[in-house]
């Protein structure tokens, strides 16, 4: 396990954060609105985030534990998307949800990066850099590039259905029949086990967290996605695994 | 008057027996929970590892393209790379909770680590290579394998800690006890002996 932890930031509510002075605010601001458009049409979540450093972590683990905390990309698909760059380290990473790596494989990231981002960087180029880093990843995605962002709705995930049925009616009135005598005889006893079954059951969850977890508090399906528009960035749920490419100029 | 105390310590005893029965299956059913997420995440890490074993065929007719590569170091990755293979059809099934399986797992792929990130100091020298833009593409999807397989490592040390500790806190442990076989604790991953992370590939 990694031991020193750099701290993560709290999630950014913009689609664009720029830490740094990176960018141009009128440029930064310009990109933020096309992302927010972007989600919008497609679901995907592409975000910038631009800090100065990692702390001497790898920006590697610093960017996976980012995208980890911000659950970028809605539950279930994982279709988020990250660039980072880290002003001061002069490093910088794409991460790519799982749902993700299909369109933006490794190789794609690592050309986006070294012949798209880096060139402009070094040019001195920081708002293009970026600008044209994140068109070259919406076209890798699939679409036409920033400037024709397709203007359709995203297709809405349905809320999964949870089959109840009339078992799961007699079974859980029994169980509470039960629970009530129990309540009425010896209430303390029927406090106590209610707490028992709570609390190894949320112990439970909160640690199984390994696989499902992320999603937990994001209140399902679309978690951010309902309260994301007008209002700013907020992840939907969405993980990823290390893919991607970094670079450094 | 007997009948009636008799009545009520039978009472007593039923409700007592179903109440530890209540919370026994609560126990049993958190580790199950946390038993498969480990083992879910224990199929992320073999994916990763799969991921990299399908890349080395490909990389290796690449490098060998380059003039003159050095022999040696492309045939450790290879034999390597087969000593992988080996081990994963060997024992697949079980080898997130048989310790001795998974250290032969670990240690192979270590060892095919160490010798990809030896190919990669020694592609240093072919400049040849560098300038290929299908080398350039493997070599950045290697890097990007390396940190997956970092990555789910450590989400599998996550789950398998998380098992191990609520397996051992009492009173889960008489439980887990009981099943014998089906809660055995997991192992871990290590850290390669003189590294704290998967071998970086630099170029």
């Amino acid at each position: 396990m990694r031991g020193d932890q750099a701290p993560i930031p709290p999630s950014p509510t913009r689609w664009v954060t720029d830490t740094a002075g990176f960018m141009s605010a009128e440029a930064a601001h310009a990109l933020d609105a096309q992302l927010e458009a972007y989600e919008r049409a497609t679901g995907h979540q592409l975000l910038v985030y631009i800090g100065k450093t990692t702390g001497g972590v790898p920006i590697e683990d610093w960017a996976v534990r980012a995208f980890e905390a911000w659950k970028v990309g809605r539950k279930g698909m994982d279709d988020g998307l990250v660039l980072f760059i880290m002003a001061d380290d002069r490093k910088l990473r794409i991460e790519v949800g799982y749902g993700l790596e299909g369109q933006v494989p490794d190789a794609i990231a690592s050309r986006i990066i070294n012949e798209v981002i880096v060139p402009k960087i070094q040019a001195g180029e920081s708002d293009g850099a970026v600008t044209s880093g994140v068109d070259a990843v919406v076209r890798a995605l699939g679409g036409q590039g920033l400037s024709n962002l397709p203007t359709t709705t995203p297709p809405e995930r349905a809320p999964e259905e949870r089959p109840f049925t009339i078992w799961h009616l007699i079974i859980l009135g029994i169980i509470g029949i039960f629970f009530l005598i129990l309540l009425v005889t010896h209430p303390s006893l029927a406090i106590a086990l209610l707490i028992n079954i709570f609390a190894s059951g949320r112990r439970g969850d909160w640690r199984g967290g390994g696989n499902w977890g992320g999603g937990r508090s994001s209140g399902g399906f679309g978690g951010g996605f309902g309260g994301g528009f007008g209002g700013g960035f907020s992840g939907g749920g969405g993980r990823s695994g290390g893919g991607g490419a970094s670079g450094s100029w | 008057m007997g009948s009636k105390i008799a009545l009520l310590a039978i009472g007593a005893i039923v409700l007592i027996v179903i109440i530890v029965g209540l919370s026994a299956s609560g126990t049993y059913n958190s580790l199950v929970r946390l038993d498969q997420a480990a083992q879910a995440q224990w199929a992320q890490v073999e994916n990763a590892y799969q991921r990299r074993a399908d890349l080395i065929p490909n990389l290796v007719e690449t490098v060998k393209g380059a003039a003159n590569f050095e022999k040696d170091t492309l045939t450790a990755v290879t034999e390597a790379r087969a000593k992988v293979g080996q081990v994963t059809t060997g024992a697949m099934e079980n080898i997130a909770n048989d310790p001795a399986a998974f250290q032969r797992f670990q240690q192979a792929q270590d060892s095919l680590s160490s010798a990809l990130s030896r190919l990669m100091v020694v592609v240093e020298r072919y400049p040849e290579l560098k300038a290929n833009q299908n080398f350039r593409d493997l070599q950045a999807q290697l890097e990007g394998t390396e940190n997956r397989i970092t990555v789910e490592r450590m989400r599998f040390n996550e789950a398998a800690q998380a098992f191990n500790t609520k397996r051992e806190s009492f009173p889960t442990v008489l439980i887990a006890s009981f099943f014998g076989e089906r809660f055995k604790p997991k192992p871990y991953f290590k850290a390669q002996p003189g590294a704290e992370k998967a071998p970086q590939v630099k170029f």
